[in-house]
């Protein structure tokens, strides 16, 4: 019963994180999910791999500057609380 | 911004009288657009109008021996700057507030009755009967749920939390396991699952591409009436051990995946599969799919919440 809203906030950090590592060019294009790579036309609706791709580069794009600043204060709050 | 305000505080007058509006109510009249009772009266308005004037009056004269300090022309005028800048600080978190919290829509999810509230909690525990799911609808503003029975409110759900939690700590006080700390990581815990569910669910409504009216807020108060089934369930627990727990927690389990079935189906799937007529295609059945499993996480969440509390 250790769940906290604390551990919550920790965990969505790494997630963020696990996402702003992803490179487009060495990874993500290997695997076919490369940005270039995904717009289907102007269809009716995009399907999920679509909306996931969409999703990734949007948190990379939006998240890179927030996420050095959040990562600094969780480094230097780690290393003086444990 | 720093010349302005300078300029505003040499003029001398403290901006505090403008902010005091008075009322203008009717105490008598009964305003069925309202959404709370007004209770403010004449003998309110008369002492919002003292308030005023003393308010006014404090920084000229006073024979307190703070009185020296406060006579030097250039700390009143920084008070003065200070506390205008302070107000235009609070007029832009007031401007700026609604953006990221919808605090003005919350209000309606808090226009309860009791008639509401008993009726909300026996749909809660038992929705076999309930035959018009659908909310009435209302053009830009939340269905306040004083109107409609089946529109979602916050209250039962806020009340429920509190009195989960405080349901817990009697559960754990009886088995010689209390401490205050852990009331606090009870209600961290139900908080952090309550957060997790709604990030999950908000982000698997992205990934699907649903189009719904679902406001978060909506998804919270949906997400919060598991409480009233947990606390059913554990003062059973309580009075009649554990068969007791496991004859309720069920009965509950069952009517809440019912109620959230028949409520997220309206929202969340297109109105022709909503009628009962099967629609082609792989995204209602996505649709379909994603209703079950939030209704199912629900009865998961309940009992994993509180099968701790029950010995």
């Amino acid at each position: 019963m250790a769940f906290t809203l604390y551990s919550l906030l920790q965990a969505a950090l790494l997630c963020v994180n696990a996402i702003a590592v992803l490179h487009e060019e060495r990874f993500l294009k290997n695997i076919g999910w490369g940005t270039d790579q995904g717009i289907g036309g102007f269809g009716e609706e995009p399907g999920i791999k679509s909306q996931l791709m969409n999703l990734i580069r949007s948190v990379r794009t939006v998240m890179r500057v927030p996420l050095i600043i959040v990562n600094s204060v969780a480094i230097v709050l780690l290393l003086l609380f444990g | 911004m720093h010349p302005a305000g300078l300029a505003a505080a040499a003029a001398g007058t403290p901006r505090l009288p403008s902010k005091r509006r008075i009322p203008v109510s009717q105490p008598g009249m009964a305003d069925p657009h309202q959404l709370f009772d007004d209770t403010s009266s004449a003998q309110s308005r008369g002492y919002r109008a003292q308030q005023a004037a003393s308010g006014l009056g404090y920084p000229a004269t006073s024979t307190l021996p703070q009185a020296a300090f406060l006579a030097d022309p250039v700390s009143n005028m920084a008070m003065a700057y200070g506390s205008s800048l302070a107000a235009q600080g609070k007029e832009l978190v007031d401007k700026n507030i609604d953006r990221f919290i919808p605090v003005t829509k919350l209000k309606y999810y808090f226009a309860v009755d009791t008639v509401y509230v008993g009726k909300k909690l026996g749909l809660l525990v038992f929705p076999y009967l309930h035959q018009d799911w659908e909310v009435q609808y209302q053009q830009d503003t939340p269905v306040a749920p004083r109107f409609d029975v089946n529109a979602p409110d916050l209250y039962i759900p806020a009340m429920a939390f509190i009195t989960y939690i405080l349901v817990a700590g009697l559960a754990l006080g009886t088995q010689d396991r209390f401490s205050p700390d852990l009331l606090g990581l009870q209600a961290s815990s139900a908080l952090a699952w309550l957060a997790l569910e709604v990030v999950a669910i908000l982000l698997s409504l992205y990934l699907v591409t649903v189009n719904t009216d679902l406001t978060t807020i909506d998804l919270v108060a949906f997400l919060g009436y598991k409480y009233v089934g947990m606390i059913g369930g554990v003062l059973m627990g309580l009075l009649f051990g554990k068969m007791g727990y496991y004859l309720v927690l069920g009965w509950c389990c069952v009517s809440i995946f019912v109620f959230m079935i028949r409520t997220l189906r309206l929202k969340i799937l297109a109105q022709a599969a909503a009628e009962g007529v099967p629609v082609r295609g792989a995204r209602n059945q996505l649709r379909m799919y994603l209703t079950m499993a939030v209704a199912a996480a629900q009865p998961l969440l309940m009992y994993w919440l509180t099968f701790h509390l029950v010995r």
